[in-house]
């Protein structure tokens, strides 16, 4: 055995003129070694073989060499080539196919590697948790939230050895800055505690990780914040001015590298977490309004750690709470957590994957081009293969030419589609609205997947042609009888099918996905919204309440005094705004003696009187509170949703009952006076908010709703008693529908590139029908011309054509269609406002597809069926 | 000045091969050197040995007989060529002029 294999690795490196009388020799040392031990006398044989590779007694590598037969080689290029040239719609279609095909296919996993990279730079960052909050009521998972309370951090090192640390941070919705004269908005400013860096690794450029968070009134700066704020000069010692609540100076003490893309927690500037004791102190194990992160140990048992949360959340937030800490991976928070309170919009995993779907659709119908252009033109090649067979070749060597032949077409297609996904990648860039990346053409990540899937495309598309072409028999081929045979032309059919079957799926997903966007767009949203116009108001400190509240009416009375101004009013949160800006409660809730309490989140805003009518709340039952009642500064109003979850659908029942949070029976009790039609504060995706409502004198922003006849005017007047009232604060407004745009920007965006992929894998399919059309017809143009002879009409004879192929048609759809149904209800289901599943699109989508099949192949048939038939029939 | 390249593997190959005259052939070189140096030679760096001379030009080889010990392989045989004949004896010349040359007075250091 050792002896053969020796001797077979001998025969292929040695020389071969030297190759007969050295294996003489070694033989004849084998035999006088086997009067010995024989095992032994295999080893020396062996040995001495492995000795025999020296450079002077192995083949040389130009003649002769290892590699064999570089003679046929150069013929299957030459013949690959003059082929490939001769029929240049073929191979422009393959090579264009596979090139847009390689081009979408590679970006989009370029995208899709990016979703999947967020938050795995940090070091540890597979040791990274994010402490959560869940409600469970009755072992009943509720809302889950990605917020925690602050001291649970803490708690938690302490009482399980494998979490190793923790760090706390509090995400503050805007504060404004003062910078000598300049007034800047800070959208993105995170309070974080000293433990901060240690569980984020960001490259720190100045300042020491363990202490520039310590001290209270500490900022560490990104680097282009510090930038925006102090140009070139160093920041570190340099104090800002924060202007809202805090009305303080503020150290800068470190800087650091700006923070990437692809986080899902983001932020320009980091504040030491003592800056705001204040709120902790009164937050405490009341409040769980913070962010918390925690390492553990990469050895540790997380089933076991999980275990442990219920008891500790018993301990530490009280014994009868419904709510449970929750560990929750932060490489996951992107793609697959959908809490409330989110710092940002997510990504979603549903979409990625649908993603992954479409690009792989692509490819496949850009290869299965190939597979069908090159069965089809099989007779063309037949001659060749049988002539080549009667002079020696065999089917191996067939194969290995055909084989090659995928490969030149997919190798220029390979290196077209990098060229492709450079041209298309500023488009892509945009579609997507991240900038993945500048060009591909220098990512090793791009180019090694370029490689991998061009051999595989090579492979998946190449063999099956070369099995079909390697196969005729030569005698038939030679003699003429030459036909395709029945399983060719069925698995040819097939794949069309399968190619139908991808396009009507993505035109019909694409039509699904617009159709759902503009319904969230449209959609009644229990609130007029046009013409409204919402900004943020002056931050005050405690000692100036009773100046503001006075200041904020005269503001609202000079605005409505404005004829362009139709009314106007002040809000905790602007409509429009993502699912973290809002107040809410998990205390439970009840109306007092007519229900139970009810564990439930219960959503709270405040405004002043002005607010129902400038945003254009309908009322259903009582009334709006109003600011000259005395009671009605602890009445409140609610939504439907928050009585019909109590299971009370006589709504008007609830009037002049009071609510009451909390268990306390001594907690304060708020009357009901008025009830507001459902309204849909945040996204579609969104049930409503079961919502009670207050009165407040100083919320945080102004709505205003401007005349329609006039705006104009009115946002000038807007602008001008602002800097009357608020000199010292910017004033930064936005129209409240373009918030709510907004909010479906993923939607949307999701839709665009769901739409352009399909356009592409559409376009791919139609070229090759095109091409394999145009070979059909062809084909068959002496039965064209027979039938032409017979009285058959163009007409006729495009009819033929028709019903093969609008019969293929119709098993893509039967296929199609299911699929299409399963895919896209249950993306609708992430909506709790959708559309019923649109079948009226999926007949579009269809006819769509008969329409291009029908002119596609129209075309191609019509070329044959108007040529003369004394033309076709003139030979044989 | 160096005329003739000769290894000092080569130039014993190249003796043995002289030594066997017509029966110099590779199982029999390799035993042959085994047996007067004492020495193990491997068939690889033999051959390679074989084969470079005769490139060079100080061997000649033809083609032998086969027996059923050998697989049916034919021998081959190699024969110093007039041209090896003059790297030995250069490469002894050049030997016998350094031996000349060591003066007495080396050995009896050596000897002390």
């Amino acid at each position: 055995m050792i002896k053969e294999w020796a001797d077979r690795l001998f025969r292929w490196y040695c020389h071969p003129d030297y190759y007969p009388d050295i294996k003489g020799d070694l033989e004849e040392l084998y035999n006088e070694h086997l009067q010995g031990n024989a095992r032994i006398a295999q080893y020396r044989y062996a040995g001495d073989v492995l000795l025999l590779f020296r450079p002077t007694l192995i083949r040389p590598i130009t003649k002769n060499s290892i590699i064999k037969d570089t003679g046929m080689f150069r013929n299957y290029f030459k013949i690959s080539v003059r082929n490939l040239v001769k029929h240049r719609v073929f191979t422009g279609i393959n090579v264009i196919g596979l090139a847009f095909g390689l081009a979408s296919f590679l970006l989009i996993n370029e995208y899709i590697r990016f979703e999947r990279s967020y938050d795995r730079f940090f070091t540890d960052s597979d040791q990274l948790y994010r402490l959560t909050t869940d409600q469970v009521v009755d072992s009943v998972l509720g809302t889950r939230d990605a917020m925690s309370f602050h001291p649970s951090g803490r708690a938690l090192v302490e009482e399980i050895p494998s979490i190793l640390n923790y760090t706390t941070t509090y995400k503050f919705d805007e504060v404004i800055v003062r910078k000598g004269d300049q007034l800047m908005t800070e959208k993105k400013i995170v309070a974080a505690d000293s433990n901060y860096f240690k569980l984020f690794d960001y490259e720190i450029i100045s300042g020491d990780p363990e202490t520039m968070l310590n001290d209270p009134n500490s900022l560490v700066l990104t680097e282009s914040k510090a930038k925006a704020y102090f140009g070139d000069q160093n920041p570190i010692g340099e104090t800002i001015e924060l202007l809202g609540r805090f009305q303080r100076q503020f150290q800068v003490t470190g800087l650091i590298r700006d923070t990437p893309e692809n986080t899902h927690y983001k932020f320009d500037i980091l504040m030491s977490l003592k800056s705001i004791q204040d709120r902790l102190d009164n937050d405490g194990w009341n409040g769980f309004n913070y962010y918390t992160y925690l390492l553990i140990d990469r050895k540790a048992d997380m089933e076991k750690v999980r275990e442990q949360m219920p008891e500790l959340s018993r301990k530490y937030i009280g014994e009868d709470s419904k709510l449970v800490f929750n560990l929750q991976p932060v490489e996951d928070i992107h793609l697959y957590s959908d809490f409330t309170f989110e710092p940002e919009i997510h990504g979603s995993a549903k979409s990625v994957n649908f993603l992954v779907i479409i690009s792989v659709f692509i490819l496949m119908i850009a290869w299965v081009n190939y597979v069908n252009l090159s069965t089809a033109r099989a007779v063309d090649r037949a001659k060749e293969v049988g002539l080549r067979k009667v002079i020696g070749a065999h089917k191996g060597q067939l194969m290995f030419q055909f084989l090659f032949e995928s490969l030149l077409v997919n190798l220029v297609g390979a290196l077209l589609a990098i060229g492709v996904a450079e041209l298309l990648l500023p488009y892509f860039n945009q579609l997507i609205g991240k900038d993945i990346t500048e060009h591909v053409w220098n990512q090793p990540e791009f180019l090694k997947s370029l490689l991998v899937f061009f051999l595989i495309g090579t492979a998946v598309s190449g063999f099956y042609p070369a099995i079909v072409l390697s196969e005729f028999k030569p005698v038939t081929v030679l003699k003429g009888k030459f036909r395709n045979s029945k399983s060719g032309v069925l698995l040819r059919k097939g794949l069309v099918v399968v190619q139908f079957a991808a396009s009507l799926i993505l035109i019909a997903g694409t039509f699904v996905v617009f159709k759902q966007v503009n319904f969230m767009q449209q959609k009644d949203l229990g609130m007029d919204i046009d013409y409204v116009i919402g900004f943020s108001n002056p931050g005050y400190s405690r000692d100036q309440r009773e100046e503001m509240t006075d200041r904020f009416k005269m503001f609202k009375e000079d605005l409505k005094n404005h004829h362009a101004i139709i009314n106007a009013g002040m809000v905790t949160n602007l409509p429009g705004g993502g699912s973290s800006d809002i107040s809410s409660t998990s205390g439970g809730v009840r109306i007092v003696g007519m229900t139970d309490r009810l564990e439930a989140t219960t959503y709270m805003m405040w405004s002043d009187e002005g607010y129902y009518e400038t945003i254009g709340m309908e009322l259903i039952g009582g009334r709006y509170l109003d600011e000259d009642l005395q009671i009605d500064s602890s009445s409140c109003i609610v939504n439907e949703a928050f009585v019909r979850r109590f299971g009370i659908y006589n709504l008007d029942s609830v009037l002049n009952e009071k609510i009451m949070f909390g268990r306390d029976p001594d907690n304060d009790k708020y009357p009901i006076v008025g009830i507001v039609k459902d309204f849909n504060r945040t996204s579609l995706k969104k049930e409503v908010e079961p919502t009670v409502m207050f009165l407040w004198e100083r919320p945080s922003y102004t709505l205003v709703k401007l005349n329609p006849q006039n705006y104009q005017e009115g946002l000038a007047h807007v602008e001008t008693t602002w800097s009357k009232f608020f000199s010292n604060a910017p004033y930064d407004y936005t129209f409240i529908d373009q918030r709510f745009e907004r909010l479906y920007q993923e939607d949307k965006r999701f839709g665009k590139v769901f739409g352009s992929f399909s356009v592409f894998a559409i376009i791919v399919a139609i070229l090759g029908l095109f091409g394999l059309s145009a070979f059909m017809a062809i084909q068959r143009t002496k039965e064209v011309g027979v039938r032409k002879v017979m009285g058959a009409s163009v007409f006729n004879i495009i009819a033929i054509f028709y019903k093969d192929f609008l019969s293929l048609v119709g098993i893509a759809a039967i296929i199609g269609i299911p699929i299409v149904y399963y895919a896209m209800d249950s993306w609708l289901d992430n909506y709790a406002y959708r559309i019923n599943f649109p079948w009226v699109l999926i007949g579009l989508a269809i006819l769509m597809i008969v329409l291009f099949a029908l002119l596609t192949v129209g075309y191609q048939t019509y070329k044959v069926a108007i040529i003369n038939p004394s033309k076709t029939l003139r030979y044989e | 000045m160096k005329k003739f390249q000769l290894g000092e593997f080569e130039e014993i190959v190249l003796l043995t091969v002289g030594v066997l005259y017509d029966e110099a052939y590779g199982v029999a070189i390799k035993q042959e050197i085994e047996r007067r140096l004492g020495r193990k030679v491997s068939v690889g760096a033999m051959q390679s040995a074989l084969r470079r001379m005769e490139k060079k030009g100080y061997l000649s080889s033809r083609e032998g007989e086969t027996n059923a010990k050998r697989g049916g392989k034919p021998k081959r045989y190699f024969n110093i060529t007039a041209y090896g004949r003059k790297a030995l004896e250069y490469s002894r010349d050049v030997r016998t002029e350094l031996w000349n040359a060591i003066p007495e007075i080396a050995f009896d250091v050596k000897m002390a």
